[in-house]
């Protein structure tokens, strides 16, 4: 990409699938770097920012959201075609997001419970990551991005290397910024030995546990967190809920939700 | 390296009194002299280190229990300002920056640059014998090579170090083990010992003594610098038995292949957080952040853990696939190629990655498990035997027969020469009948008043001796061979596996087990035979399983339809055992494929090798290790064995034709 220079800046488009949008605002929250973004970018569409709308072919895509809806399964294959750079934004899109839960239930049910009208929805019966559907090229994790990530990842583009971004335990983030582990410490759960980083351990440094938003590590031990979490007093049905926040669709975490519920019954 | 301020004897024989109220007056002066104080306060429920500007942000009357993954804090009921041991953080946050930028670099003005900052003065308040001992770990890594780091040696010199004595532990402390503590010797600036109203004193270098120059001490009483030594003695008392640290490096490396790595990464969810907590650990990775046109980057430097899936990885794949192979990465590197690489353990027992371990790993129990010193067997037979050269018989009279199975018999043997009823489980005899060739017997019990010899018909001798009538005599000689190591089971599961007529010298060692019950955390005795009918000591197997002492499983390989028991090999049984198998000890006896189906199966579970004793099965004629016929590698099994540590053995156990 460095060789289109200044004069032809790449296209970019954010695209929308089941989200509530919050990854898209984290483009616009990058304030001190928008300018100079605009500048080297083409936004030539962006939901949250404009009702301007540009035919393809696009450079760089975001994508944001799960693939949950019966249209939204043409429209993804559809933008790939158009995309050379389909790159997945959001616990939503990389991992199923929070209403991949349903994957783990009875969409029927869930449907009726909560609308007057179920048969007006039309929904799949299950919520995917976009990686189900079509090749993505990228993924920037969490719920919602780290504004940061998605920095290097346009500067990446820019220069034209591989982003880099590491894939490590929030753990490690937690003890470089000497942030008490409050598993150890105070008998709190966490998912941060599971996840990975790249919030930077956002949530410990504010006292609360990790939700694990950011997903599952590559081959994470994911049934020995279980069972430590077990260990310590916690019951399964609370184990079951720890895993199943916003990435519990995506494995190995699946594969511990699975185990667990057949546990309880 | 830095040259660690080594008091000297005068320095040492120097010693102030500080009352506790008065500590103040030493953090004011470290900070009068333009250095910020690094110290302990709490924050988050913990016991931190970081910047203190008085005395009240110490964590009067505290103290911290420590276990395996667990961390809490607790009144004491006195006002000690370091009533504590270490907490989550180490010094080396301090000289070695979790994250530090270690370059920029431009592309317009060509150039790569380093930072020039001086680093701020410091003074560590608090360190313990354990820390120091880390500082000095990390001065070998980073300064005792060719290539140093600069960055490392700047924040060290800039440090000066107020150690304390360490007057209280926690259960993950275990300094005296690895030799660094409880008392700091050296290394010190100014050394702190908190007795009941203050802190007895001394200075360790020139810099630390015009420190203490300007505090309001007084000279101790004899009582007060009596108590300072007490009370680390005391710590030093309480942390009790050392573990068995020496030769650990060159025993680990016996154990690349041990199962136990493979148990434990199953645990490991490869946090990272023992490698972060260490104070010693000193791996990085760089990452590089640049502005969008590339044109200024930055490159800094953060801690990194051996943990990592990307640690070992290179383009064509990763060198460290496995979580146990990362595993014993680090803990080998701790305990064994460290020493090859730095002259020292890179572990100073702190106790922090097992206090700070998620899953509650203790590392302790994993070299226990993984490189236990094992005592060699006893070797010296414990009896002289009553005749020992063939040819030379002691005679004994046949008081009973039973007939065990179709073609095995036991005898009972009395009026015999003291020195076989001395005999030990695992020994044999060799006993001959005029006119027929001495045969090998292994005891299979020892009676108050005789010994019992359980015999197949198998060939002349046997076959005569199975045929004899109460009252008859025999000739002995023994008791000959090894015996079994009982005693390395003690506090361990005792694991009892016999095949078939193995059974025979199983059954003394059985009844040692059972007299000597509660000495072991529990005992199991796994059976199996070809058929019911091919059972051995059937009123012993029902009275051990009836006493509930062991627990008692048997198999048979084929059965009528009368059998209701289990139908399998004997290995079948473990699938029941329902036990942290590093924690067995093994006892195995029985045709040579089922034993090697069994010990296969032991070290596939994870018992150790070396807590796995074999009674092995070989031509014997002399039993004295003179005739050559049971040689086995350097082996003579009569005289050597039959008892052996599977260990010991080595791979000449599996091979055939040895």
């Amino acid at each position: 990409m460095a060789s289109t220079g200044r004069t032809v800046r790449p296209r970019v488009a954010v695209a929308k699938f089941a989200s509530c949008d919050g990854c898209q605002l984290t483009l616009l929250d990058l304030e001190e770097q928008l300018l100079e973004i605009v500048t080297r970018f083409d936004i030539v569409e962006f939901p949250e920012a404009t009702s301007r709308h540009s035919p393809g072919p696009y450079d760089v895509v975001f994508v944001e959201g799960s693939i949950s809806a019966p249209e939204h399964l043409d429209q993804i294959k559809a933008l790939r075609k158009q995309t050379r750079l389909l790159v997945t934004i959001g616990a939503c899109a990389t991992a199923g997001g929070i209403q991949a839960l349903r994957n783990l239930a009875d969409h029927d049910a869930f449907r009726a419970a909560i609308y007057e009208h179920p048969e007006w929805i039309e929904s799949l019966a299950t919520a995917t990551p976009v990686s189900e559907h079509v090749k993505v090229d990228a993924e920037l994790r969490g719920c919602p991005i780290d504004g940061n990530q998605l920095l290097e990842l346009l500067t990446a583009v820019l220069v034209g290397r591989r982003p880099q971004i590491r894939e490590e335990a929030v753990c490690r983030e937690c003890k470089r910024k000497s942030i008490v582990c409050m598993v150890v410490a105070r008998g709190e759960p966490c998912m941060g030995p599971m996840t990975v980083d790249g919030c930077g351990a956002l949530c410990p440094s504010y006292g609360r546990g990790c939700y694990g938003c950011f997903g599952p590590r590559t081959g994470v031990n994911a049934k020995a967190w279980a069972a430590g979490l077990q260990r310590s007093g916690r019951p399964p049905e609370e184990v079951w809920r720890l895993f199943a926040g916003f990435t519990g669709y995506a494995e190995p975490f699946r594969t511990v939700l699975t185990e667990l519920g057949t546990a309880k019954k | 390296l830095i040259s660690n301020p080594v008091p000297s004897a005068t320095a040492v024989a120097r010693q102030w009194f500080l009352a506790r109220d008065d500590l103040d007056s030493l953090i004011q002066a470290l900070r009068k002299s333009g250095r910020k104080v690094i110290g302990p306060t709490v924050h988050d429920g913990a016991i931190v280190l970081d910047e203190i500007e008085s005395a009240a942000e110490l964590p009067a009357g505290l103290r911290d229990d420590q276990s395996a993954g667990q961390y809490r804090l607790a009144e004491r009921n006195d006002d000690r300002l370091f009533g504590y041991t270490v907490g989550p953080t180490s010094w080396k946050r301090f000289t070695f920056p979790a994250k530090l930028t270690i370059s920029t670099s431009h592309r317009t003005n060509f150039g790569f640059d380093q930072p020039a900052d001086d680093p701020p003065e410091l003074a560590f308040l608090g360190v313990r014998a354990c820390e120091i001992a880390a500082l000095g770990i990390q001065d070998r890594v980073f300064l005792g090579g060719p290539f140093t780091d600069e960055d490392f040696r700047a924040r060290r010199k800039a440090a000066l170090i107020v150690a304390v004595q360490c007057t209280t532990w926690s259960g993950t402390c275990f300094c005296s083990s690895m030799g660094t503590g409880p008392e700091v010797r050296s290394g010190y600036d100014i050394l702190l010992t908190e007795i009941e109203d203050g802190f007895v004193m001394q200075a360790g270098s020139p810099a630390g003594a015009s420190i203490v120059a300007h505090l309001p001490t007084r000279k101790p009483t004899h009582a007060e610098t009596g108590a300072a030594v007490d009370s680390v003695e005391a710590v030093r008392t309480a942390l009790g038995e050392p573990l068995p640290m020496k030769g650990i490096d060159e025993r680990l490396k016996h154990q690349l292949d041990n199962p136990r790595w493979g148990v434990v990464a199953e645990r490991c969810v490869e946090c990272g957080n023992c490698t972060m907590s260490c104070p010693t650990c000193f791996c990085t990775s760089v990452v590089e952040r640049s502005d969008m046109e590339g044109k200024v980057s930055t490159t800094d430097r953060l801690w990194d853990s051996c943990f990592d899936v990307n640690f070992a990885r290179v383009a064509g794949g990763d060198f460290r696939a496995r979580p146990r192979d990362r595993y014993r990465q680090w803990l080998t590197h701790k305990f064994s190629s460290w020493m090859d690489q730095f002259g020292t353990f890179g572990c100073v027992g702190c106790g922090r990655c097992i206090t700070w371990c998620p899953v509650r790993i203790d590392v302790r129990e994993e070299l226990e498990a993984i490189a236990p010193v094992i005592q060699p067997i006893d070797r010296p037979v414990a009896v002289e035997p009553a005749a020992a050269s063939p040819g030379a018989y002691s005679i004994a009279r046949l008081a009973a027969v039973k007939e065990e199975t179709e073609d095995t018999t036991t005898l009972t043997l009395t009026d015999l020469d003291p020195a076989f009823l001395a005999g030990r489980p695992g020994q044999f005899v060799m006993i001959a009948e005029p006119g027929f060739p001495a045969v090998p017997i292994s005891i299979s019990r020892f009676r108050s008043t005789g010994i019992d010899l359980t015999i197949r018909a198998v060939g002349p001798t046997s076959t005569a001796l199975d045929n004899l009538h109460p009252g008859a005599k025999v000739g002995l000689r023994g008791p000959l061979g090894t015996f079994w190591p009982i005693e390395d089971a003690y506090g361990r599961h005792a694991v009892v596996v016999a095949g078939g007529v193995g059974m025979a010298p199983l059954r003394g060692l059985v009844d040692a087990l059972v007299a000597d019950r509660d000495r072991f955390e529990c005992v199991s005795l796994y059976y199996g035979s070809r058929t019911p009918e091919d059972q051995l000591f059937r009123d012993d197997l029902r009275a051990w399983a009836a006493g509930k002492a062991i627990d008692v499983a048997v198999t048979v390989d084929r059965a009528g339809p009368e059998w209701k028991g289990r139908v399998g090999v004997v290995t079948t049984l473990f699938d029941t055992m329902d036990c942290d198998c590093a924690r067995i000890t093994a006892f195995v006896v029985g045709p040579e494929r089922m034993m090697q189906a069994s010990v296969q199966s032991l070290i596939s579970k994870g018992v150790p090798p070396e807590r796995i004793m074999v009674s092995m099965e070989r031509h014997m004629e002399c039993g004295i290790g003179l005739c050559g016929h049971c040689q086995t590698g350097p082996f003579f099994v009569c005289k050597d064995g039959p008892v052996f540590r599977l260990s010991e053995l080595g791979d000449l156990y599996v091979r055939e034709g040895i």
